[in-house]
């Protein structure tokens, strides 16, 4: 926990303040800077210079930096170039309906990957174990836009199941907001599964060679017992590093599958503002993802130390 | 310590040396189509305790592994039974096996670190130890027993430390515990399988004294595989010698230790460097009067600079031309750091070294000093050929041209008892012992005055020692070198040593002639150490039961 | 003197047993798989001029046609022979990924023995290496996107850049563990300076895991520019790629089955790149 809070901590900050130094010059590199674009084509110098002295553009780099980290830290982000209305209120719309999706996924990829791995590893007909593991392989080679497509197909075209695209909220129709939930969850956590069940196979089959489980096993304990008590707590350290990386990969992936099902979260506005060159919105949104990727990456040492003894009593 | 009995179960009636409790008969071994043990037979009855000793190769390990059914991937038991009480393990369901392993027949691995779980407490592996067996215990009763089986095996504070993991503890604390998940459900045979390899001397000789108590008071059955003939020697009665996958030799430990009669057994124990044999370096090479290296106040300490722990307090030296100091001290002792400071791999903290009264530094010591490994696989690069090697030192000091530099390599090389044809070859193709002599011809390809040899031995077996160690004398006189021979093995250490410096805690202790400081040392720690080393003699033989 | 007979000449000629692992990981069900689809799917983008005569970018008279003789997989949205789009599409891809990852593969290793050679240099770069994972996966494609606008050359940084700290980690974490190992110091001690340890003896040793991580690399590749082009941000129309195509018979696929093509070769590369790198990773673990 000491070295948690004294070396992980400040690190994972240096990174988060150094991230958004980053994202806040990659935005003033692009040639013709937002005052332009924002006062369209033919608008006249004058205009321009105006709306630059609006924006706060005509500040030193580093005013300018200053003063958009204490937008952030109030909350207040000011308006959106092209989009269109706040951008502290465009964010806040999108932001709990990509947070139901990534936490359905992520719940997903767990319920998907462990039993998945702890089922591979002890299966007594190899063939079994063969068949899983070609099911991971498979997913993890079909990306999650191809997925979406096929499962559109499958469930929304063809059998009817599920509904092609949607979003209902989950406090005024849960029934109808978990079906629209559904495919896009499962398509976002199809390919983290297959990674998280591939890794937790791995790690449990490198566990079930060591040492200790010899000793375990010349102790006679039984060898349900080994994999559950003796291999998994040695497997699960790394597993959760992992789970750690997939978030990320979760919250990337929110960007493409949102498009798909039409989903109206944050993976949509950043997109659209991406490619309508809304600045303030892709800056800000950047900023969002990186401070929670990081906050999940330091979640995870947290519990990757307090899962591996070694680490914890350093 | 506390009594080892918690319920004397074999208080009043000894074990009957003649019951056949374990009957191993006709034991078959193979890994894939090579065969590992074939033949191996033997009769082991209730408290009776028996060694397996051999070389790398000869299939004690493997041997002890098949005893519980235990092999790694591959090797199966083709022949023979295991009888246990007249029941075949070789032939027993899993299940049934799982209920004998642990409970009536238990192992002790080789590396306590490996063989223990890292990421459960001791008292969780005690546990799991015990639940294994015996229907449902209540759980205090079992924290009970488990500190009761941690202070058994003389962990101090046992009850305190059931909620530490294996990290936390020493070396010779894990292999405790190890013995104590074996003693779990009181076991009628312990196989030990080289149980004190990795082990200071002194450590050694504890748990080597805890396998022979709980044999002696518990009447547990003991079974212990080593390549060590003194470590078996003093703690079984009877003793099986290997080569080769058979049983070439077995007896009673004291017949076999005086009049061996296989070839292979003599040969053994013409090989063991003895305690009581006198020091040969001085018919070997004369010293130089005037001291060619000399170190004084060499100080380093390791870690952050808020924690540092010393490894090197203040250490003096002098080393002669043609002559072999011997460098003694367990592990932790600042041996390897002060190799490394030596060679200049590393700056010291404080302290200095001249070489021929000048200073020495990196770029002379690169040169004048060089260095023989202990681990003769991780100190050869699996990259580069073996001429590659040996050439490389030539190379960065820039010695003659391809041409010239090839026809050293092979002069080298046929130098160190290889043929030049190695040059061409990768270290993997050789044995253990040759690929110490590359390492050796590679310490001599920048025509050095000072060898410093870290454990050079240490890794190899005992006829293979002898040939290294051989081979170290005659370049010494060939060459005149002046060798720091650092080693943990008394008895190499004075049979090679003209003297002899004991290294503690980062101090040098004790230092004189080789003979002397064998047979009356000054400092406590040396004689503690002298104690430690496991004797050969018949006379002693069985001396820890 | 006495000289020791040597033994027999090995099996193989010397040093590369780890070579031949990776080989004998290679002959593995996983790894011939893996070879023929991307080999399949490699040559059929390499031949694609000699396959099909077909341009690419022809829009035809007939849109959404069915497979005919002239257009052996039919037409697209907007009349243009699939067959022809789909193998083009292919060559961009693979040479994009061609690109972009040796590109990544060299900048990371680079970057990795940098941090070889100071503990300074080692905290930059290491914070070098989180900055650029801080923005996962598409995100960072997202941010680049934003500087530099959609296109090829950007899809190929893109790459690039989100593989540059995967290779430097793994190749620092080798050298860390190779460093310390005795030839190491033995080779130090025979006088070699620094640079000449960490490149000569060092590096050689740890490179091994970055071939599996290539084979990674590659099938990520896709993905980035299959994801890329589905969200209308990667290499300009009317260029084909797998992604663009995709994403442009999405729309048609319940009527159009055939347009399904493009998903099956992006699948099949990628199957074919991921079973690659699994049977190297088990050559390379046995």
């Amino acid at each position: 926990m000491r070295t948690f809070l004294f070396k992980r901590l400040p690190s994972g900050l240096a990174v988060l303040l150094a991230a958004s130094f980053t994202v806040f010059l990659m935005l003033r590199l692009i040639p013709g800077d937002p005052a332009t674009t924002l006062a369209g084509p033919d608008a006249s110098p004058a205009t321009v210079a105006a709306i630059r002295e609006r924006l706060g553009l005509d500040a030193p780099l580093l005013s300018q930096y200053l003063h958009w980290l204490g937008q952030v830290l109030t909350g207040d982000l000011g308006p959106s170039y092209a989009i269109g209305g706040q951008v502290s209120e465009l964010i806040g719309d999108g932001l709990a309906a990509t947070f139901q999706l990534t936490l359905a996924a992520l719940l997903l990829v767990v319920l998907l990957a462990v039993p998945t791995a702890l089922y591979a590893v002890s299966a007594r007909r190899r063939a079994l174990a063969g068949a899983l593991r070609a099911l991971t392989t498979g997913a993890l080679a079909v990306p999650p836009f191809v997925t979406g497509v096929l499962l559109v197909l499958a469930f929304a075209v063809g059998l009817g199941l599920l509904p092609a695209g949607g979003h209902a909220s989950l406090f005024d129709a849960p029934d109808l907001a978990v079906q629209y939930l559904a495919l896009p969850a499962l398509c976002l956590a199809l390919p983290s599964a297959a990674i998280l069940a591939r890794y937790l196979q791995d790690g449990l089959e490198r566990a079930l060679g060591e040492d200790y489980v010899r000793t375990a096993t010349a102790l006679g304990v039984p060898r349900r017992r080994i994999l559950w008590r003796h291999a998994l707590p040695n497997a699960l350290p790394s597993a959760v590093t992992v789970l750690g990386l997939q978030i990320g990969q979760l919250i990337a992936g929110a960007v493409v599958v949102e498009r798909i099902f039409a989903w109206p979260g944050l993976g949509q506005l950043i997109e659209q503002g991406v490619s309508r060159r809304d600045y303030p919105v892709v800056q800000d949104l950047l900023l969002l993802v990186v401070a929670g990727y990081v906050a999940v990456q330091l979640l995870t040492d947290l519990l990757y130390s307090w899962l591996d003894p070694r680490v914890r009593w350093e | 310590m506390t009594e080892l009995i918690d319920r004397p179960p074999l208080a009043d009636q000894p074990p009957s040396p003649t019951a056949e409790l374990l009957r191993v008969r006709e034991l078959g071994v193979a890994f894939g189509e090579r065969v590992a043990v074939r033949g191996v037979d033997f009769a082991l009855g209730a408290g009776e305790s028996l060694g397996i000793v051999g070389e790398s190769g000869s299939g004690k390990s493997t041997t002890a592994l098949a005893l519980l059914r235990m092999l790694p991937p591959g090797g199966r038991i083709t022949g023979g039974a295991v009888e246990l009480d007249g029941q075949d393990l070789a032939a027993l369901p899993e299940e049934a096996l799982r209920a004998v392993r642990g409970q009536r027949i238990a192992m002790v691995f080789q590396d306590p670190m490996s063989s223990l779980n890292p990421v459960l407490s001791v008292g969780r592996q005690l546990d799991e130890a015990l639940r294994a067996h015996g229907g449902r215990r209540p759980r205090a009763e079992r924290a009970a027993r488990a500190a009761e089986l941690l202070e058994l095996v003389g962990v101090p504070k046992a009850a305190d430390r059931l909620g530490d993991f294996p990290h936390q503890f020493s070396g010779g604390q894990r292999q405790r515990i190890m013995i104590a998940l074996a003693l779990a459900h009181d076991a009628q045979v312990l196989v030990a399988d080289e149980p004190t390899t990795a082990l200071d001397p002194t450590v050694q000789r504890q748990i080597l004294r805890l396998l022979a108590r709980i044999n002696r008071e518990r009447g547990t059955a003991l079974v212990v595989i080593s390549h060590d003939l003194g470590v078996i020697a003093e703690t079984c009665s009877r003793l099986l010698v290997m080569r080769d996958g058979e049983v070439v030799e077995r007896g009673a430990t004291a017949r076999l230790l005086t009049a061996p009669e296989h070839a292979y057994t003599r040969s053994l124990l013409a090989a063991v460097p003895r305690l009581d044999a006198p020091s040969r370096a001085a018919g070997n090479s004369t010293p130089g009067a005037e001291p060619l290296l000399v170190v004084r106040g060499l100080a380093k300490a390791y870690g952050p600079r808020r924690r540092r722990s010393p490894a090197l307090e203040s250490v003096d030296l002098d080393l002669h031309p043609g002559e072999t100091l011997g460098l003694v001290g367990e592990s932790g002792s600042g041996k390897s750091t002060l190799a490394r400071a030596l060679v200049g791999a590393h700056a010291p903290d404080a302290g200095s070294i001249s070489f021929a009264g000048q200073p020495l530094d990196g770029r002379r010591a690169r040169r004048e000093v060089q260095m023989v490994f202990q681990d003769p696989y991780a100190s050869l690069n699996p990259r580069l050929t073996v001429g590659r090697i040996i050439a490389e030192p030539l190379i960065a000091h820039k010695v003659g041209d391809r041409a010239q530099r090839q026809a050293r390599v092979a002069e080298l090389l046929e130098q160190v008892g290889l043929e030049a044809s190695a040059a061409a070859r990768s270290p993997r193709e050789f044995s253990g012992g040759q690929r110490q002599r590359i390492g050796i011809a590679r310490a001599l390809a920048p025509e050095p005055s000072v060898l410093v040899c870290d454990e050079p031995v240490s890794a190899l077996d005992v006829s293979i020692q002898a040939q290294v160690i051989d081979l170290l004398a005659r370049l010494q006189r060939e060459l005149g070198l002046a060798v720091l021979f650092i080693a943990h093995d008394l008895a190499v250490v004075r049979q090679v040593s003209h003297r002899i410096a004991v290294l503690h805690r980062g101090r040098i202790v004790e230092s004189g002639p080789a003979d002397r400081v064998v047979t009356s040392p000054e400092h406590p720690y040396t004689a503690e150490l002298l104690a430690a080393v496991p004797s050969l003699s018949p006379a002693t033989s069985g001396s820890l039961l | 003197m006495t000289t020791i007979s040597l033994p027999p000449a090995a099996r193989s000629r010397s040093g590369n047993r780890s070579r031949n692992r990776y080989v004998a990981g290679l002959r593995t069900w996983r790894g011939v798989t893996g070879l023929v689809l991307v080999g399949t799917v490699a040559l059929a983008g390499l031949l694609a001029p000699w396959l099909t005569g077909a341009d690419p970018d022809a829009q035809g008279p007939q849109a959404l046609a069915a497979p005919s003789g002239a257009h052996p997989l039919g037409t697209d949205d907007i009349g243009r022979d699939l067959l022809s789009r789909v193998l083009h599409g292919i060559l961009t891809d693979l040479s994009i990924i061609l690109t972009a990852v040796p590109a990544g593969a060299l900048t990371g290793a680079a970057l990795a023995l940098l941090a070889g050679t100071s503990r300074a240099a080692d905290l930059v770069v290491q914070r070098l290496f989180d900055l650029v994972l801080s923005f996962p996966g598409l995100i960072l494609g997202l941010a680049v996107t934003a500087i530099l606008g959609p296109g090829r050359w950007p899809v190929v940084i893109i790459i690039a850049l989100a593989e540059v700290p995967y290779f430097g980690r793994q190749l620092r974490a080798g050298v860390l563990v190779q460093r310390e190992r005795e030839y190491a110091l033995a080779a130090r001690v025979g006088g070699a300076g620094r640079a000449r340890v960490l490149l000569r003896h060092v590096l050689p040793n740890a490179v091994d895991p970055l071939v599996v991580q290539g084979a990674v690399a590659l099938s990520a590749g896709v993905f980035i520019e299959g994801a890329l082009s589905f969200l209308g941000l990667g290499v300009r129309p009317p260029e084909p790629t797998l992604g663009s195509l995709i994403s442009g018979s999405v729309a048609y696929l319940d009527t159009h089955p055939v347009l399904a093509a493009p998903l099956a070769v992006t699948t099949a590369l990628v199957l074919g790149f991921t079973l690659l790198a699994e049977a190297l990773n088990r050559g390379a673990r046995t």
